[in-house]
């Protein structure tokens, strides 16, 4: 039996308004070249400048981790070419990053936690970007300088669905955070992994790394078939070479990288165009007040608090813009669970028709639980208000205008209600006859009639009250 | 008694020509300038100031606007800068005009400016000779009266010594206080953008306008003034060992002395221990950052690209190549040695260090004197060529200068005598922040000898 030791580098890009180092704007999709400057283009003279927002956002992820703090962290040069990067040298943190010696816990399901140690985080620039077509070659430096933040985990993943677990539970985190959008086809969130096997109770064994991973999918499939790959090879006596591969989405496969150099050595040195980072205590104490609750505490107090069972809590604590949705709704009377399915019903539902995220949508936290109070209190039937959830989403309306619009209001007056009731009743002798003699499911067939007299607006409880009265009051 | 004699304001005045003549011909021997273009520095300025219509030159590794941008080297010519140095910016702030940009060593790697790829620039005094470097340019053109003062970097002695070997002026200051956005690195933990100038007090109003934080230089500090409003009572004069120093500067080096006993300072003797690291750690240092601060030079977004390269890597390995002078790839070749992972403990880490021990020292002596006195250069001026002194030998000449590069503290040059027709300097050192201190020494050498006119000084345009 083989014991399989799974490793990530995860890059976020960090949502800043401004690069790294310099001013320019740091956006993704922008006309090649268009958001670049002498700094980020590595022109003769240039100096960088550490943006603020950048080392906030990369304390606010040191600090989700429990990592260690350095006292003073240190950029280093990383030093080699590359034509998509300006200097030929990377700004990045080596031997003193912000963070070190951290941990997260996944998730695996029934209560299953596993703690997953962070090697450390550090911060670095980006290279720019260059497109190979029809023998030609171009450069777009606008991700040039852009701010990244690199997580590095230790080997402590024990299979491609851990790994991918890890991802997406990584990515709900970080998202939470609100540092990073996390959206791996973008390249907004890459992901290389180093995998090894070897007998139990031996150790780390020899290692290849994979790149070339978009989705966490990816990063399963690639792993899976490496830990196949590798058990193959040593169970057939043979040693793996370490190396770096590619997954090869198309056919499912890892492949090696012919790499130019065997080994770099990017000579590490510290960066002099930065001193060493100092973060003041206060600073470091804002971060930390400025935390939000994780995911994986959130869930655990929805199910404690809420009593939401575990996969509605996942469900609504998946997205932070949810959790606090829903966290409204039940300060505005909701019952824990009515909000929890509707969000992960109806909601979810006219979310994926429109395809708006729920903060850009027309919907707010108190158009729907003054919506759903309506339902509690019997104003309208749970199929009207499914009617009204669309027209909010459409009319951007509130639900009292749209109940009256639609004419949606349930006739709940009794009086009203008792001379419909009765027309039926008499109308329809010899099912209250049956009605009498036992025949209760026919009751069924009464109160559809009676809808039907309302065009459905009958308060459902009421009229099945009065006409059970009607029946047996006459017998 | 002005700062700047009358004729420096009115140079480029309606009747500029008389004056851009009077340069152009007088650089025909001199060759102090690869580019000289007042145009665009009068379409740069935009304001009055203390140095209102004062025309300034700019060593050609310093970004100004419009301007070339060559670093003397062959792997940027043709490129023109699209920004300005903030240490320049000041000055054009206050009422400055920059002329043209002036020759230097490639990329500040130097002591002659003969690694120029461009010109050979002579010595005002004796155009046989260098002018010194690798702000060689700037002090030519200061000591042919040019320009009243010129812009230089110093990384090693690039503005002392060449201010030296021309008989002028020459402030390298505290590292940090001028901001080095749009200073083209060279060795970064050791630049310092410096001034070179005919009189003292030229040197320090250009300092105090050039000084100050910059927000693009996140190594740039406030220049907190003098601890002690510049006084100077005691000089450590350093021990000039027999044999060290050519006849000609020992003499000068005894005779500056001997001034600043008779202005009633008291002069101490002192040794510095560690001197003998000076040259290989500061090489050490120097080609490290080096490597890395020129590896962006690769001919694909600017400057200099070879013909004909096959692949994106040839075109970088080319265009190097091609583009670099031996003494540039000499220097990257060493920076990246010693850098090798590995061998850092041995080498960057170690002279690391020993820098650290550099600087303690030098702070433990200025507990006992105010300013240090020391050579600039064990030589005079020496002529074109290897002649007179190797590329080796010139390395090791750095000894004096680069102390206070490795340090830090700020230093000056100032002319000492004349000696067989050619110019020797001596060099003050002080405490970080004490630039009040070296002007006010300067200034008074400077009553009893003012920098010496050389052969080619004019005073008129005519």
């Amino acid at each position: 039996m083989y014991q399989t030791f799974i490793g990530l580098e995860i890059h976020i890009h960090l949502i800043t308004n401004s690069k790294v180092f310099c001013s320019c704007r740091n956006e993704f999709g922008a006309e090649p070249n268009t958001n670049i400057c002498p700094v980020c283009m590595g022109y003769p003279g240039v100096l960088p400048s550490l943006n603020a927002e950048a080392v906030r956002k990369s304390y606010q992820v040191c600090m989700a981790l429990d990592c260690t703090l350095n006292e003073t962290a240190i950029f280093e040069r990383k030093n080699y070419f590359y034509p998509d990067m300006p200097k030929n040298y990377q700004i990045s943190q080596f031997a003193f990053p912000f963070g070190i010696n951290g941990f997260f816990d996944i998730d695996l399901g029934g209560g299953t936690v596993k703690r997953i140690r962070i090697h450390d985080v550090h911060l670095e620039e980006d290279a720019g970007k260059m497109i190979h077509s029809g023998g030609v070659s171009f450069l777009d430096y606008n991700r040039a300088g852009t701010p990244l933040l690199e997580i590095v985990t230790e080997p402590d993943l024990a299979s491609g669905e851990e790994a991918e677990i890890f991802l997406q539970q990584f990515r709900q985190m970080v998202r939470y955070l609100g540092v990073t959008d996390g959206n791996m086809e973008e390249g907004s969130m890459r992901c290389d992994a180093n995998v090894s096997i070897n007998e139990q109770g031996k150790g780390l064994g020899i290692k290849t790394e994979v790149k070339n991973l978009n989705s966490s999918r990816f990063v399963n499939k690639a792993l899976e078939y490496e830990i196949k790959r590798h058990t193959k090879v040593i169970s057939a006596g043979g040693t793996i070479i370490q190396e770096t591969r590619l997954w090869d989405e198309d056919r499912n496969v890892t492949r090696s990288m012919r790499t130019k150099e065997s080994s770099n050595d990017y000579r590490y040195f510290p960066e002099p165009d930065l001193p060493p980072y100092l973060p003041d205590k206060d600073f470091l104490q804002e971060v930390r007040e400025s935390l939000v609750e994780l995911p994986l505490a959130r869930k655990g107090r929805f199910m404690s608090e809420y009593a939401l069972s575990e996969s509605s809590a996942a469900f609504v604590t998946g997205e932070k813009e949810i959790a606090d949705f829903f966290e409204k709704m039940v300060q505005h009377g909701v019952a824990p669970q009515t909000a929890a399915r509707w969000l992960s019903g109806d909601v979810q539902k006219q979310l994926n028709l429109s395809g708006e995220s729920l903060k850009a949508s027309a919907l707010t936290p108190e158009r729907l639980s003054r919506l759903l109070v309506m339902v509690e209190d019997g104003k309208i039937s749970r199929d009207a208000a499914k009617k009204v959830l669309a027209a909010i989403f459409t009319e951007n309306e509130e639900p009292e205008k749209l109940v009256k619009d639609l004419g949606l209001e349930q006739v709940s007056n009794k009086e009203d209600l008792e001379k419909v009731v009765s027309e039926i009743v008499n109308a329809h002798e010899k099912v209250a006859e049956a009605i009498r003699n036992g025949a209760d499911k026919q009751i069924g067939f009464l109160m559809g009639q009676v809808m039907k007299a309302t065009a459905g607006k009958a308060n459902p409880k009421i009229a099945q009250q009065l006409i059970k009265n009607n029946i047996f009051k006459q017998g | 008694m002005h700062i700047f004699e009358k004729r420096w304001s009115t140079a480029l005045s309606a009747d500029k020509k008389e004056y851009t003549q009077f340069v152009m011909r007088q650089d025909e021997t001199v060759e102090s300038f690869l580019q000289f273009d007042p145009e665009r520095g009068i379409a740069l300025q935009h304001t009055n100031g203390s140095l209102a219509g004062i025309p300034f030159g700019v060593k050609d590794n310093l970004a100004v606007d419009s301007y070339q941008l060559t670093c003397g080297s062959k792997i940027l010519s043709g490129f023109t800068s699209p920004y300005t140095a903030t240490a320049v910016q000041k000055l054009i702030d206050n009422g400055a005009v920059v002329v043209g940009k002036t020759n230097l060593d490639q990329f500040g790697m130097g002591s002659s400016t003969d690694t120029s790829a461009f010109k050979k620039t002579n010595n005002p005094w004796d155009t046989e000779r260098v002018a010194g470097g690798s702000s060689g340019g700037s002090a030519a053109a200061v000591a042919a009266g040019l320009v009243p003062f010129a812009l230089g970097t110093d990384t090693g002695g690039s503005v002392r010594q060449p201010a030296s070997f021309c008989g002028i002026y020459g402030l390298k200051p505290t590292y940090g206080v001028v901001s080095r956005y749009g200073l083209t690195a060279y060795a970064s933990s050791l630049d310092v953008v410096g001034v070179l100038s005919k009189t003292v007090d030229q040197s320090r109003i250009v300092f105090n306008l050039m000084k100050g934080q910059d927000e693009r230089d996140n190594t740039s500090i406030m220049h907190p003034g003098s601890s002690n409003g510049g006084a100077v009572k005691r000089i450590g004069v350093l021990t000039a060992q027999k044999g060290v120093l050519h006849p000609d500067v020992e003499k000068s080096y005894a005779e500056a002395v001997g001034r600043l006993q008779q202005n009633g300072y008291t002069t101490r003797e002192i040794d510095i221990e560690t001197m003998k690291y000076v040259v290989p750690v500061y090489y050490t240092i120097a080609t490290a950052e080096a490597s890395a601060n020129l590896a962006r030079y690769t001919g694909i977004r600017y400057g200099y690209a070879a013909q004909d390269a096959k692949s994106s890597s040839d075109l970088m390995e080319e265009s190097r190549n091609e583009g670099f002078g031996d003494e540039i790839k000499l220097r990257i070749l060493l920076g990246t040695y010693v850098l090798r992972s590995g061998f850092q403990d041995q080498y960057y880490h170690r002279a690391q260090k020993i820098r650290t021990a550099i600087r303690n020292e030098f702070s433990r002596l200025f507990n006992e004197v105010d300013v240090i006195l020391m050579p600039v250069f064990p030589t005079p001026p020496f002529k074109h060529g290897d002649s007179e002194l190797t590329p080796f030998q010139q390395k090791v000449a750095d000894k004096y200068t680069c102390a206070a590069n490795l340090t830090g503290f700020p230093a000056i040059s100032i002319p000492s005598s004349v000696e067989n027709g050619l110019p020797v300097g001596v060099q003050l050192i002080a405490p970080p922040f004490e630039e009040e201190r070296l002007f006010a020494v300067a200034r008074v050498c400077e009553k009893d000898f003012p920098s010496p006119d050389s052969p080619l000084y004019k005073t008129s345009w005519s």
